[in-house]
């Protein structure tokens, strides 16, 4: 190894700009001293590089090294053994290597290392935007190498740049390639979950002011595609999450524990009732969910939704679980029949669930629940009376309600009166229990913003919503909204119709105070549009997904035929890299007017009339007139602008004149669309 | 297999003061000697650039006509040296002599001292004669007797040689052969030109009737302006592609030289120029090839060097003009 080598001048900035890029999207998510750090060391190495500094010494080495394993250490103990500590010790290790990036191999190293930090990148996010900004990076990274290897004579960025992004637009069909038929191997290893990131979406249980919470956020919870038909109706898209049965005077919760989310034997027993307890009615509606994670296991469903996808299990409540946490975005298929009842016999153990309210507190609410009941005759009417009660009364919907006292029911149903969708269903369920009527609390979204790019719904955490299910007489399980009694609008157009001059709604999202510009708007949607084409088609493109393309494209998949299908796939690809190779040799440096003027031959060649290989353009035109004089006129001009062109021209380095090559390749087009009769009559 | 027709103008012909002078030209020379425009045509090339012609056919056939027809047309001082076997260097190139009414010694210049000089029979004579020739042609000078005499301005020498009885003569080895611009054979008349030919009185009466229709002024100014004639990158690809079949192949016994390239551009560029073209285009080079390379080149299995011809067809087939 040459002991001076020295990095080329062109090649280090190459280098150095490929590991910024690279470790943007890790400073974005990491503490603010690691991106210091870097630019700490990419400053050190430039220095290195202009003479100022040294590179590190034995002490300053062993001192990194000994950073680096302390802030490992803490790193582990704070955020737990994960993606975030293995990848910050990565993005260490990889920063630190630039200082004593001395010899070539060193920069291989380093270079290697970029590319690891792109897959990284790919841990946290597989999106539109990051996908091409990886692409990016990746092409910078390429172009690191071409400069490490070119002379300080050729050191042109431009050029560069030009190689790299051929090298890498020669990729691309390889990579599609490989995308499509690359087995799909469930991963050897888990990926760590993100350990930091947030539960995010409705939870499992219920006091006021956690849906209000999610009110505020624009984040997306999921997009829906109905796949047999026109969406329902916007009121009418109440999506299902969670049911919540007991209720201890302020929150409401689930069932059972959280160890029961993963219970194969639930399923399999719920199998076995299932058709008992519903009576269908209607067309089924399909529909696919790409749902964003999570980091919980319920998915969202339409009424009486019955999963189509593997993995996914439903509860005795008709809620639906995936198999394990969502800690990634995961697509599912959906069946629902919006007009069937469930459950037209109540167990007495459910009745008894769905009646329960503590024994205490709340004194005004359960006498005005009784009092109510006693006044009308059926439950139903029950229901009526007490949703007529809230449209009566003056309440209000809004994300900033007034505190609440002890007695919360007591005090929002007669002082406040003010409140979001929790405090209704809350209130609601309480009045119904109180007076004998079997009532669950039900979360989950509420409404959809239809993107009519991709025809597809989207669901946004603003939409997490909160109503109730009744249990009347022959008609089972009832679906009851008292928000809508107090804001019809929340359920015709949308929460942010509702709320629209609520000052909590939305308000440090810029996004939406620009929204109400209509191109922005649209924009929104579109860029949306493509995003869920890219989770569609790219992100979700599984094991499963492409079995079903094998399957379509060359019917049933045996092992012979995937066999030969690698088989033809391998050759292919050696071919085409055995091609390229071939062809770079001779042919990689030709003039492309010498080009279009053999081509010229060949399409004679196809009326017998090739030129020979001694014969120069003159006699060729002589010749080719001769026996074809029909072609006398447009030969005459070709040559003559070939001659102009390759001979006549003075200087070598001045290029082709871009002016005459156009007029040879219209000449071109003339000579075909003259030659063609002539050779439909030669065959 | 493919050749370039000899007689045949394939490169084409723009009318201008050039094109028509050499016209006019081969019209007069063409008096003379009938029938041969081409050949005509390359021994003018030849002596438009600057170089020296060897003509090489049996007796009778010409070439003394076509010397001296050129000689009149071009306007230029025209001497004739027979070789001989016993022709001393001192018999081309001049003596000193003792003038005893003067008494001082005179030199008497040869006939080498001469615009065109023809050398007819140059086989015939002995190396040592050949070779004051070939310096003379070689420096446009002659050195005698310690002094040097810069020879007239133009300077063409237009030798002959005679391929077949061989005996006793002392044929040009391929060193010599090399300052040769061009090798023409002349060749029989055709049908036509000899009915011509033997329907004239006499032979002499034909040359008596060229008259002159070039200066020497002109010939300078072909000189000239031959050497601004563009050549283009793809025709130097051309060029170097000719030369650099010859080099790669075992068939030939050697490759062209450096001077047998450049003499090739340089009989390209003044055809072209002839053509009355600013330019060269590959068949201004295949039109001179012949003549220029054919005493240049040698097969591995020949002994009396008269496998040129076919070694430049194969040159004209093989290399692809267009690459």
């Amino acid at each position: 190894m040459d002991i001076n080598y020295q990095i080329p001048r062109a090649a280090l900035l190459w280098i150095l700009v490929s590991v910024v890029l690279v470790i943007i999207p890790q400073s974005i998510r990491m503490p603010f001293w690691l991106s210091a750090v870097a630019l700490l060391c990419v400053g050190w190495r430039l220095l290195i590089f202009s003479g100022r500094l040294d590179y590190p010494g034995k002490a300053m080495r062993v001192a990194v090294v000994v950073f680096t394993l302390i802030i490992s250490v803490s790193q582990m103990r704070n955020l737990g053994v994960g993606l975030e500590s293995a990848s910050s010790l990565l993005t260490l290790g990889f920063v630190f290597k630039l200082i004593e990036m001395r010899y070539k191999r060193d920069i291989y190293v380093v270079i290697c290392l970029s590319f690891l930090m792109c897959m990284v990148a790919f841990l946290y996010s597989q999106s539109v935007l990051v996908t091409i900004y990886i692409a990016f990076c990746v092409m910078v990274i390429i172009g690191a190498m071409i400069a490490l290897n070119r002379s300080t004579l050729q050191a042109d960025h431009r050029s560069t740049w030009r190689m790299a992004m051929r090298i890498a637009a020669q990729a691309v069909p390889l990579t599609i390639v490989l995308f499509l038929v690359f087995p799909r191997i469930a991963p050897l290893w888990a990926v760590p979950v993100q350990t930091s990131a947030g539960r995010t979406g409705v939870s499992d249980e219920m006091s006021p002011g956690d849906l209000s919470a999610l009110g505020r956020s624009n984040e997306l919870a999921f997009r829906v595609q109905f796949e047999n038909g026109p969406p329902p109706l916007h009121e009418d898209l109440y999506w299902r999450g969670l049911v919540l049965e007991n209720f201890d005077g302020e929150t409401w919760t689930r069932r059972r524990g959280r160890s029961a989310y993963s219970g194969a034997a639930e399923y399999a027993n719920f199998q076995f009732t299932w058709r008992d307890r519903v009576r269908l009615g209607g067309e089924p509606l399909t529909y696919n969910v790409i749902q964003e994670p999570t980091q919980q296991p319920w998915i969202y469903g339409l009424h009486l939704a019955e999963p189509l996808s593997r993995n996914i299990y439903q509860s005795r409540n008709f809620e639906a679980f995936n198999n394990g946490l969502i800690a990634k975005r995961i697509s599912y298929d959906m069946q629902s029949y919006m007009s069937s009842q469930t459950d037209l016999i109540l167990l007495d153990s459910a009745r008894r669930r769905n009646l329960d309210v503590p024994q205490q507190g709340n004194e005004r609410s359960r006498e005005f629940a009784q009092q109510l009941r006693s006044s009308v005759n059926s439950d139903r009417d029950y229901v009526n009376a007490v949703l007529s009660h809230f449209q009566q009364n003056p309440f209000y919907y809004t994300l900033n309600p007034e505190l609440l006292g002890d007695n919360r029911i007591d005090d929002f149903l007669f002082n406040t009166r003010q409140g979001f969708c929790e405090h209704y269903a809350s209130t609601f369920g309480f009045l119904m229990r109180a007076a004998g009527v079997p009532t669950r609390v039900v979360v989950g979204y509420q409404g959809a913003e239809y993107n009519r790019f991709e025809d597809y719904m989207m669901v946004y955490q603003y939409n997490a919503h909160a109503w109730n299910e009744v249990w009347l007489e022959g008609e089972g399980w009832v679906r009851f909204d008292p928000t809508a009694a107090v804001s019809p609008t929340r359920i015709r157009l949308g929460v942010e119709a509702a709320l629209q001059d609520d000052p909590g709604f939305l308000d440090e999202s810029l996004l939406a105070a620009v929204g109400r510009f209509n191109w922005v708007n649209t924009l929104r949607l579109r860029l949306d549009a493509i995003e869920y084409e890219w989770n569609r088609r790219v992100v979700n493109y599984d094991e499963e997904v492409q079995f079903e393309l094998f399957e379509r494209l060359f019917g049933e998949v045996t092992q012979q035929k995937a066999m030969l299908l690698l088989i033809a796939l391998a050759s292919i690809v050696i071919l085409g890299v055995g091609m390229t190779i071939i062809r770079i040799e001779p042919r990689g440096q030709q003039d492309p007017v010498v080009r279009l003027y053999n081509r010229i031959s060949d399409e004679l060649a196809k009326v017998g009339l090739e030129r020979r290989k001694g014969e120069g353009p003159l006699s060729y035109r002589d010749r080719v007139v001769a026996s074809k004089p029909e072609l006398a006129t447009v030969m005459a001009e070709l040559t003559d602008l070939y001659v102009q062109i390759s001979y006549r021209n003075q200087a070598a380095d001045s290029g082709v004149d871009r002016q005459q090559f156009a007029a040879l390749q219209s000449c071109f087009r003339q000579l075909k669309s003259v030659l063609s009769p002539l050779r439909q009559r030669l065959s | 297999m493919f050749s370039v027709d000899l007689d045949k103008q394939s490169a084409p012909v723009v009318d201008n003061q050039f094109s028509q002078q050499v016209d006019r030209t081969v019209g007069e020379v063409s008096k003379a000697l009938l029938g041969k425009g081409h050949q005509i045509r390359l021994a003018l090339c030849c002596l438009f650039s600057g170089g020296h012609l060897l003509i090489e056919d049996l007796p009778g056939m010409g070439k003394t006509t076509l010397s001296y027809a050129l000689a009149k047309a071009m306007g230029l001082e025209y001497t004739r040296i027979q070789f001989t076997s016993d022709l001393l260097p001192a018999d081309i190139l001049g003596i000193t002599i003792f003038d005893q009414n003067s008494g001082q010694f005179q030199f008497h210049p040869g006939p080498i001292f001469s615009q065109l000089v023809l050398a007819d029979e140059i086989n015939r004579t002995t190396p040592k004669t050949q070779s004051a020739l070939l310096e003379a042609m070689e420096e446009r000078q002659v050195t005698v007797e310690g002094e040097t005499r810069v020879l007239p301005e133009p300077f063409f020498v237009i030798a002959t040689q005679n391929p077949v009885t061989l005996a006793g003569t002392y044929p040009l080895p391929e060193s010599q052969l090399d300052r040769f611009l061009m090798r023409l054979r002349l060749g029989y008349p055709d049908q036509r030109a000899e009915r011509e030919l033997l329907e004239m009185n006499t032979e002499w009466d034909k040359v008596e009737e060229v008259s002159q229709c070039l200066s020497t002024a002109d010939v300078a100014n072909f000189r000239k302006r031959s050497a601004e004639v563009n050549a283009s990158p793809a025709l130097l690809d051309y060029v170097q592609r000719l030369v650099a079949y010859t080099r790669g192949k075992d068939d030939f016994h050697y490759g062209l030289s450096p001077r047998g390239s450049l003499a090739m551009m340089r009989a390209a560029k003044t055809w072209a120029l002839m053509c009355g073209r600013d330019h060269v285009v590959p068949e201004d080079v295949q039109v001179i090839l012949p003549a220029v390379v054919e005493h240049r080149l040698r097969a591995a299995t020949d002994e009396d060097g008269h496998t040129g011809g076919s070694l430049v067809q194969r040159l004209l087939s093989e290399v692809d003009v267009i690459s």
